[in-house]
């Protein structure tokens, strides 16, 4: 499993590849809630990931109660058929704030055009 | 098909892949074999996180068959026995972070039966190969 930050526009993305799971979650856990810490628009890219279980889950659930403890927003995107299938299993797909691309994941949250003098 | 694995996260993806070619060559389809790997990975994490509490050095018996009409996986290990009410089915809060791995096998297997036999704690788990085109509501354990 691999977690990269990067900072788009004002957001942190989290490109996340590979397998989460028992063994990889918690460092994937660690990776989101230190980048949590610098933004207020954490985006989780997914694209990459080919397995996640419920402690991977459990993991995004974690970050997103953090976020909305401290009003910050939370972004999954370019979720994987096997991450649409652990969300749908676990009936959370409408806990989270789920978008299709990073372009769709990066207008939520961001200033709107024309409010900065 | 048989493995013993050390009770140790690093192991689950050999498993995983096991399941998935056994899956795949029974003649599943990807969606459900992909079920049928995050089933058996939940039962097997269940076992490192609560059975043996994360130590890495227990003990766990995998054991894959294929029949005719089900796939069955047995697992047995020799940590803690299992608190009932973790097994129960129950109801998912939607912040719980706990819970959504029993959930979720009792949600993709046909029969989960869990028993203490001499040997240790034994969780069998079954798919049956043509659920997809004649389970009912309800007629899972």
């Amino acid at each position: 499993m691999t977690a990269v930050t990067r900072s788009v526009n004002g957001a942190i993305i989290v490109d996340v590849a590979g397998h989460i799971d028992l063994g990889t979650s918690p460092a994937l856990r660690r990776t989101m809630l230190d980048a949590l810490k610098t933004t207020g628009r954490l985006m989780v890219n997914l694209a990459g990931v080919r397995y996640i279980d419920s402690s991977g889950i459990a993991s995004l659930l974690e970050v997103l109660k953090e976020a909305k403890a401290r009003e910050k927003l939370l972004v999954l995107y370019s979720l994987t058929a096997a991450v649409s299938d652990v969300l749908n299993l676990t009936r959370l797909t409408r806990v989270f704030e789920i978008c299709e691309t990073e372009e769709q994941a990066l207008k939520k949250g961001a200033p709107a055009e024309g409010a900065r003098s | 098909m048989s493995f013993v694995l050390p009770s140790h996260p690093r192991y689950l993806s050999l498993v995983r892949a096991a399941v998935g070619e056994l899956a795949s060559i029974s003649g599943l389809p990807p969606e459900e074999c992909r079920g049928l790997i995050l089933a058996v990975d939940e039962a097997l994490a269940n076992i490192i996180r609560h059975a043996y509490r994360g130590q890495n050095g227990g003990r766990i018996e995998v054991d894959c068959r294929a029949t005719a009409d089900a796939l069955e996986f047995s697992l047995l290990d020799q940590g803690e026995a299992p608190d009932p009410a973790r097994l129960a089915p129950h109801a998912l809060d939607d912040y719980s972070l706990s819970g959504r791995g029993t959930h979720i096998i009792r949600s993709i297997m046909d029969h989960v039966c869990y028993s203490q036999v001499p040997a240790g704690n034994h969780l069998l788990l079954t798919k049956r190969l043509n659920s997809s085109a004649c389970a009912q509501p309800g007629d899972r354990t």
